[in-house]
């Protein structure tokens, strides 16, 4: 019983060890072991009376969901992939490879794939940056009102898209817009046909991209810079360091892990834009000239406009496998930041 | 054993509260719910509110969609059993949904069916010869014009002088150049300083379904052979428009935005092609233009765009109060009812003849006589046959013009890039 208390307790008050993990460089390694042997004494000794079984019990409501709405509408998509299929239809042909085969010379593919990356770009990128400058803003002690400012971050993220489009399809209209309004007093000569134009219209819908998860970016950001612990930045004081050599040399490097997961969840929600440019053009192709379909709003044209299901459920993999690669790579430069962190 | 215990009696106890809380109704549980998915202005307000008052047992629940959006779902509605009551369905769909009556309810001998325009009837009935859908309204095509702007720009505001300057559609492009050569150089300027470019008519890529409407088929033949290549009307209808386009009458503003609305109150374009339904749209959005509108043909004759019709899914789950509900809503003396608040104008052929119809006038368009104009052009209709895929079809067509609008392409180069991707992307 002793025991068992020993390593539960044990963990908890290694705890401000490890955040000193970088000053000592030879200890991760060895707690970790003694944690699972001890972890396997627990069960035999102390929680005893708890029957293991149960543990399938609580995480089944999750693995029930998940075979229900996320497995077995993969393997029907899989399925459907091979054949002509009509969605209200009673018999079905079957395609073979050829939706997949068809969907490799596709052009209008590549080019909902190339609008799809070009879109993530404009709206991830610069949305890190203004989240961290943001979040450091925040942090600023001397800030008055910082709850409510926090607070408030959130709006743009619960709004519905559909105001949000319709807003933003009134401020970059391009005969009385407010943007090129705002453009002409600039002193820019013409206007600028933010939706029928190929980069004009991305830069509008990471706009709106940008708007509404700004705040909660910031948000994720200003938790981690709040983790980071003051000592680091007292001892920069009084080295001398500016606030910007201080921003530069803690703080950023404090939050990489923090980037890599922000630039994770933007790059997956970045893969499947949808509403945005929907509701920006009105109509499922993403614009006259296809300049703003990506790779979502594609598979749904596919499906809903053209009846082509199985052809649509082609497109559905091919985004699954460009995910998985994403991920891959992700995951590689995420395991390379993690172990600088241990090498330093 | 006793927390084995414990936990099925917390199990039962959340149980029989979930099923409580199911329970629980709203207090007037007795009212029929009929759900209707709906789209634009499909199902009128008055209609709505008129029918409850009469029909206290009845709550209609009007689910509205995009026009699209709403077809869409109910493609997968239809799968999973999940339908509403009464769908309403654009003629666009029709053709679409035609192919699969086992999904719906038969609708024959629900109403007289002389009451109604045989085309516009046809398209409610399956290709078994099922009737799957009564009609609502006839998007009767008329021109809607500026009489403020055609005189400042030396052109006859009178309705009859207005629609003898276009006999064919040319006559009505040549129209427009004769308009656009009057704009002040101010005006003129704007289109390359601001880039907004004042025009004759709001948008030429409208008359494309305009033109194409005004023959018997489109793109499938009637026993659903794809055509769009080789019938003559497609690519006249393309031609044409693309002519239109390049002629420098059309402004640049998308139907239904903002700059739209905002263009038809600065008096940005003098013209719009106006199916009736669309009347009421241009009343409600340029409020301030009122008494400065008029209503003239439409070149080469009568035309139509849009309309719809109303089913009733085999999944409904109340059918007979559904049936009910499109026997009042589609009959003739309802349909005049709606035209007159709304102007819808009425699928009722039966109506055609009743002076409630053809003398309506409304102030808004200069006391234009629109039942009489409207009747006139629905008259000179012809049965037109709506195919399986003609929805994806017309929105390749119409991304081709819209690259000759923007100068992207040319006539002829869009018309064969359109063919190609219709080819690649349309199976039947």
């Amino acid at each position: 019983m002793s025991n068992a208390a020993n390593s539960l307790a044990a963990p908890k008050k290694r705890k401000p060890t490890n955040i000193f993990k970088s000053d000592n460089p030879n200890q991760p390694q060895k707690p970790k072991r003694t944690k699972r042997s001890d972890r396997r004494k627990a069960t035999e000794n102390g929680i005893k009376a708890l029957n293991p079984n149960w543990g399938y019990a609580f995480v089944a409501p999750f693995f029930v969901m998940f075979v229900i709405f996320g497995l077995a509408p993969v393997i029907y998509s899989i399925w459907i992939a091979f054949y002509n299929w009509d969605p209200l239809g009673d018999e079905q042909q079957f395609y073979g490879f050829t939706n997949f085969t068809d969907l490799i010379v596709d052009e209008n593919f590549w080019i909902a794939l190339r609008n799809t990356f070009s879109i993530w770009f404009f709206s991830t990128l610069p949305q890190m940056i203004m989240a961290i400058g943001l979040a450091s803003i925040l942090r600023n002690p001397r800030l008055k009102g910082a709850t409510f400012w926090r607070t408030i971050l959130l709006v743009p993220n619960i709004t519905s898209v559909l105001a949000i489009a319709i807003v933003f399809g009134q401020l970059f209209g391009r005969d009385f817009g407010l943007v090129n309004l705002a453009l002409t007093y600039l002193g820019m000569p013409s206007h600028i046909d933010w939706i029928a134009e190929p980069l004009p219209s991305h830069i509008a819908i990471a706009t709106m991209i940008t708007w509404r998860w700004l705040g909660y970016n910031s948000l994720i950001f200003l938790a981690s810079m709040l983790a980071i612990p003051a000592y680091l930045y007292e001892s920069a004081d009084l080295d001398g360091a500016t606030k910007w050599q201080q921003f530069r040399y803690i703080t950023l490097p404090q939050l990489r892990n923090t980037i890599t997961f922000v630039l994770i969840v933007g790059t997956i929600g970045g893969l499947q834009v949808f509403a945005e440019p929907l509701t920006l053009g009105g109509n499922f192709s993403g614009g006259d000239s296809r300049q703003f379909s990506t790779l979502t709003l594609y598979l749904y044209e596919q499906a809903f406009v053209n009846n082509r299901w199985g052809y649509a459920a082609a497109v559905g993999i091919f985004i699954t496998i460009i995910v998985i690669i994403i991920s891959a790579i992700n995951f590689a430069i995420t395991r390379r930041i993690s172990s600088e962190d241990n090498d330093k | 054993m006793n927390r084995k215990i414990s936990i099925r009696s917390a199990m039962a106890l959340l149980v029989v509260a979930s099923l409580t809380l199911i329970g629980i109704q709203p207090a007037q549980a007795a009212k029929t719910q009929v759900t209707i998915w709906s789209f634009g202005n499909v199902i009128e307000p008055w209609g709505e509110t008129e029918y409850e008052r009469l029909n206290p047992t009845i709550d209609l629940k009007i689910k509205k969609n995009s026009m699209d959006a709403n077809h869409q779902s109910l493609i997968t509605a239809f799968k999973a059993n999940t339908t509403p009551d009464i769908a309403a369905i654009e003629v666009s769909y029709s053709g679409f949904f035609r192919n699969y009556p086992k999904y719906f309810t038969n609708l024959s001998g629900l109403v007289p069916e002389n009451d109604y325009l045989d085309w516009r009837w046809a398209q409610g009935v399956a290709k078994d010869g099922k009737v799957i859908g009564i009609p609502t309204d006839v998007g009767g095509l008329q021109v809607a014009y500026r009489k403020d702007l055609f005189a400042k720009h030396g052109l006859p505001t009178d309705r009859a002088a207005v629609g003898a300057l276009w006999p064919t559609w040319q006559a009505f492009i040549n129209t427009g150049k004769t308009y656009v050569s009057k704009l002040t150089t101010a005006e003129k300027a704007s289109c390359k300083t601001k880039k907004v470019c004042y025009g004759f008519i709001d948008n030429a890529g409208t008359m494309y379904p305009a033109i194409l409407n005004q023959g018997t088929k489109k793109y499938y033949e009637t026993n659903g052979t794809l055509i769009y290549e080789n019938n003559a009307i497609v690519k006249t209808a393309f031609t044409t428009t693309a002519t239109a386009l390049n002629s420098g009458i059309s402004t640049r503003i998308n139907q239904f935005t903002s700059d739209w609305n905002a263009g038809m109150m600065k008096g940005i374009f003098a013209t719009v092609l106006a199916p009736a339904w669309m009347l009421d749209y241009i009343k409600q959005q340029a409020k301030s233009t009122s008494g400065k509108w008029d209503v003239a043909d439409l070149p080469g004759g009568g035309g139509n765009l849009g309309g719809s019709q109303l089913s009733v899914p085999i999944a409904a789950k109340h059918p007979v109060e559904a049936k009910n509900f499109i026997k009042w809503y589609l009959s003739k003396e309802i349909q005049l009812e709606i035209f007159k608040r709304y102007g819808l104008f009425p699928s009722a052929s039966a109506l055609y003849n009743n002076t409630a119809l053809t003398g309506y006038k409304d102030k808004f368009f200069s006391n234009a006589p629109i039942g009489q104009i409207y009747v006139t052009g629905a008259r000179q209709l012809r049965p037109i046959y709506e195919g399986k895929n003609q929805r994806a079809i017309d929105n390749y067509f119409g991304q081709a013009l819209a690259k000759v609008a923007v100068g992207k392409m040319t006539a002829s180069a869009a018309w064969a890039d359109a063919i190609g991707q219709i080819k690649k992307n349309i199976r039947d």
